[in-house]
This record gives C-alpha cells, structure tokens and sequence, in this order.
C-alpha cells in the first residue's frame, strides 16, 4: 500500500493541532497501521512532548536533510504501537531549515515504508505551512467552535485548494455540548454554514486531555473517555471506515450536567 | 488605445499600435483615478507588436510598482521585445491555463479565462470528497466545486466574471467588469469589480462595486450583509446595529444622491 500523507493544519494557533497529530497518529498505530509522525513545526518542537518521547531524540528531521544522520537514526520508535514512529524536528533552527521541496523528499523517503506519514504544520500561512502541504495527499484542517478559528480555518481551506491539496476535511476540537446548547458556542452546522468543509470528527472538550499531554501519553491511549473515542473514530474514518457523526452529548460528571457547567 | 481584462491569474492589459510613452500615460491616468481597483493587483502586459527598450519595459514595470500593483508577465509578438523582456527576468507567457485566448477567435466561451483572485484558489480536485449525509450542505458544495472545476469562467467579448464557488476569507476577486458569484462570499474576502457585483447567496465579504469610477453600478445578494460596501467613490460601513432578521431578503446597494443606500430587491 502506499503512504498517505497527512497533513494536519489550522489557521489559528492553539487550536489544539499537535493533540490531533499525536492522537490520531497514536489511533491509527494502535489500529495496527504502520504510522510516522513528522513534527514540522521547526523551532517550535512540541510533538515529542505531547507523545513523551522528548528524552530519546538523538537527531532529526533537519539533521537527516542536512545530511548529519541516516533517517533510521532519526525515526524514534513508539512501543506502544505495533509500528508507530515520531520524525521530531529541531527546537534550535527555523522553519527555513526545511524547504518544501525537502520535506517532500523527506517523506518520499518513508512511502512504503508507512501506511500513513502524519505531519503537524505549524499554523497559519506563512512558509511553514506551505512546506508541510508540499507533500500532503489529504489535508485535516483543526478549529475550535469559535468565530476567530473559524475564520482563519476558512482561510487556510482556500489555501489548500489553491495549492490543489483539498478538499480539506475539517476537526472540530473542544467543542462543549452544554454551551452549544446555550448558544454560547458555534455548532457543527453553523461551522459547516461558512466552511462547507466535510467534518472528519468532532472532539469535545476533555480536561484529561491536558494531564494527558503533560504527562507525554495520548489521551487515546487510554481511554474511554469522550475525546479518546472521537480520536479513535477519527483514525477509522481516516482508514475509509463509514462511522457516522456521533450526535453531540452533554459531556463531563453528571453532577456537572445537573449544573449545567461545562 | 490602453484596454483592461480579467484573467485567470490577476488582469490582462493591453495595449495597440500608438505611441508607447502616451499609452503608459494613458495606463498612468487610469491607476490614478482607480487606485483601489488595482493596488495589491497583479497584471500582464500584452503589447502586441510592439518594439520596446528594456527601459520601454522598465518603464512600465516601474509605473505599475508606484501605483501597488505587480507586474507578472509581458507577452509580445516582436522578437526584439520578447528578447529584452526575458532578459529583465519576466515571464514572457502565461502558462497554459491562464493563457488569454486568442482575440483572433471571439464570441468561443473561453474554456479557462475565469479571471482569478489575487490568491487564486484553483478548484480542489474531487477525488477524496467522502459523501457526508449527516449534512446536506457539505454535499451541495463539493456540487459547486465541481462545476467550478471545469473552470468556466469569462466569456470573451462579455464583460462579466462567474463564479461557481464559495469566496474563502483572505481571497480577492478583481475583475474590470461585472462579478457574478454563485456561492457564498465569507467574512476576510473581498469582491473588487468595474461593473455590478451580484451574488447568489450570503454576502459577508468586502465588496467595491463601479471601482473604475462608475456611480451607476450596483451590488446585489440574497443575504447582503457585507463587512464594507463601496461604490465608485463611495464608502459605507457595514449596517451599524441593525438586527439581521432570518430569513434575509435579497437587498441591493446604490448610489442615490452621493451616498449609498440599501434597499430591498424588487423587480424593475
């Protein structure tokens, strides 16, 4: 089978991007996927921390480009996964240390190797961005239920299809039943209202989500928790798997729903 | 004679047999009194038979640059004139889809003239749109996308632009003439036209109608309801405090005695 490659993006920064990357890439390894993670947010490495695999980087991705390394030497093996990899990248360089004719060659290098190369852009649409789209196959653009993501999502989903990667498909993260419910928050279909991007999967919010990355261990790893199964979802679909949209469910204790908090 | 044309990639300019200094008068009076039509713009220079300098073209190039707007090409048929601009480091062609069609041939719909946006978004390929049935509207899109593929776009010898897409934010469209867009136009966009703007669906971008300084020109939506409206000189905030009532009637926006009103659409 050859490689997919998977860019994942966002218009706004913090929308949660590097979450979506480590657990859906996470999902689909434990799916029994053959799976890389590339971290293409350069200077700004965060994708090791987020799969706790920060003290075993050695070289990486640029190293590789540079020619310091061999790519088996900078691939870091997750063993929580029959075969999951992280490609990190390096804190102490640009996002001109990569070009996207590199990043193209970068994973040219890995097709065959993998079912799917994953790669988390950096936001936004300056020259990052475009070298994590150079090589991507298929586009997940990250929102959050808000006007201002949403707004910069639309932006980057008309980048994609200038650039001829799309049609994107959209995640929806940290959405929260209760306040969408209040109105206090965009739904799905007054994000599709402006987007008229297909949604891929709607996370909601989760608060393990955090201590989960903090501690370097993909909240779908485990768990049963709301957010770990719409990662999980996600990965089937992203496999060709016909899962429907779940419909929204008030999320937290049921203390919590009684009072109507998110 | 200077003409102006829309294009796949930005605007085509054209110019005839005359005198090159009084036609880049012409061209030079032209960016003055339209400079919002064409500032951040990005155009080609068809000079025909002309034979010119590398400062004939230079000339140009610099005229353009102090009005904003980029020069991206120069396609000429002397031999001279081709040599001197590809020896300034322009394009002497456009590649094959934007390529203007041949004015030799008019009234053929031209196949791939669809004037385009400033960031132009070429249509998306279709082949991983997955059906969705949870949402209808996801499946009407990917309807227009496709359409939109096939890129029909500007009729020749007409003067309108057709649009069968959403305009994402941060997109420009800029057309000498008249925009039709059969879609929505999302808040971040901006629709720059010389003629009319017409827009068969929301209207939430930046809209210029009569932006070649034609105060006849009007701008028209089923749900009108832009960030900014201009016509010709005209500027007017979006409607300040004004509730949008759901669901929307189509409105329209004209010029009546030097401002610029929006009044329900009714038929004339």
């Amino acid at each position: 089978m050859e490689s997919v490659v998977i860019t994942i993006t966002s218009g706004k920064g913090g929308v949660g991007k590097t979450t979506c990357a480590a657990n859906i890439g996470s999902a689909l390894g434990m799916l029994g996927k053959r799976v890389v993670l590339i971290d293409g947010d350069i200077g700004l490495r965060n994708l090791d921390i987020v799969m706790g695999l920060e003290n075993r980087i050695v070289y990486d991705a640029v190293d590789f480009i540079e020619g310091r390394c061999r790519l088996k030497q900078a691939l870091i093996r997750d063993k929580r996964a029959p075969e999951l990899y992280l490609m990190p990248t390096a804190q102490t360089r640009d996002k001109s240390a990569i070009n996207a004719d590199q990043m193209v060659r970068l994973c040219d290098e890995m097709r065959g190797d993998f079912d799917y190369i994953i790669i988390d852009s950096p936001a936004g649409i300056e020259q990052g961005f475009h070298t994590c789209l150079a090589p991507a196959n298929r586009c997940l653009v990250v929102t959050n239920p808000e006007v201002s993501s949403v707004r910069d999502a639309d932006r980057v989903i008309g980048l994609i299809e200038a650039a001829e990667k799309g049609p994107a498909q959209l995640v929806i993260n940290r959405i929260v039943a209760a306040r969408v419910k209040r109105q206090e928050m965009l739904s799905t279909d007054d994000i599709t209202e402006v987007l008229s991007t297909e949604i891929i999967g709607v996370v909601p919010e989760d608060e393990n989500i955090l201590i989960a990355s903090n501690r370097g261990h993909p909240i779908v790893m485990n768990g049963k928790s709301p957010a770990a199964l719409a990662f999980q979802d996600i990965a089937r679909r992203i496999t060709g798997e016909d899962i429907p949209l779940q419909p929204l469910r008030a999320s937290g204790s049921i203390l919590q729903r009684l009072f109507g908090r998110a | 004679m200077v003409t102006i044309k829309g294009l796949r990639e930005g605007l085509l300019i054209n110019f005839g047999e005359g005198l090159w200094l009084s036609q880049l008068r012409e061209l030079e009076s032209k960016l003055q009194s339209n400079p919002r039509f064409f500032r951040g713009g990005r155009v080609t220079l068809n000079v025909h038979r002309l034979t010119l300098s590398p400062d004939d073209i230079r000339r140009a190039q610099t005229l353009l640059n102090q009005h904003g707007v980029t020069l991206q090409a120069v396609l000429a048929q002397d031999i001279h004139t081709v040599t001197n601009v590809i020896e300034l480091g322009l394009p002497t062609r456009l590649s094959e889809a934007e390529a203007p069609r041949d004015s030799s041939a008019p009234g053929r719909p031209a196949k791939d003239a669809q004037a385009l946006p400033d960031s132009t978004p070429r249509m998306p390929r279709q082949s991983q749109i997955r059906s969705t049935s949870h949402n209808s509207s996801v499946g009407a899109d990917a309807g227009i996308a496709q359409d939109a593929s096939r890129a029909i776009g500007q009729v020749e010898g007409s003067d309108g632009l057709l649009v069968r897409r959403r305009v994402r934010s941060g997109q420009v469209l800029r057309h000498p003439g008249h925009i039709v867009v059969l879609g929505d136009v999302n808040p971040g966009s901006q629709l720059i036209a010389g003629g009319d703007i017409v827009v068969w669906g929301k209207l939430h971008g930046s809209v210029h109608a009569g932006a070649l300084g034609d105060t006849g020109a009007t701008i028209c939506a089923l749900e009108f309801a832009p960030s900014l409206i201009r016509i010709a000189d005209a500027t007017r905030a979006s409607r300040p405090g004004e509730k949008r009532t759901k669901p929307a009637r189509p409105e329209m926006a004209l010029i009546e005695d030097h401002e610029i009103m929006i009044v329900g659409w009714q038929a004339r």
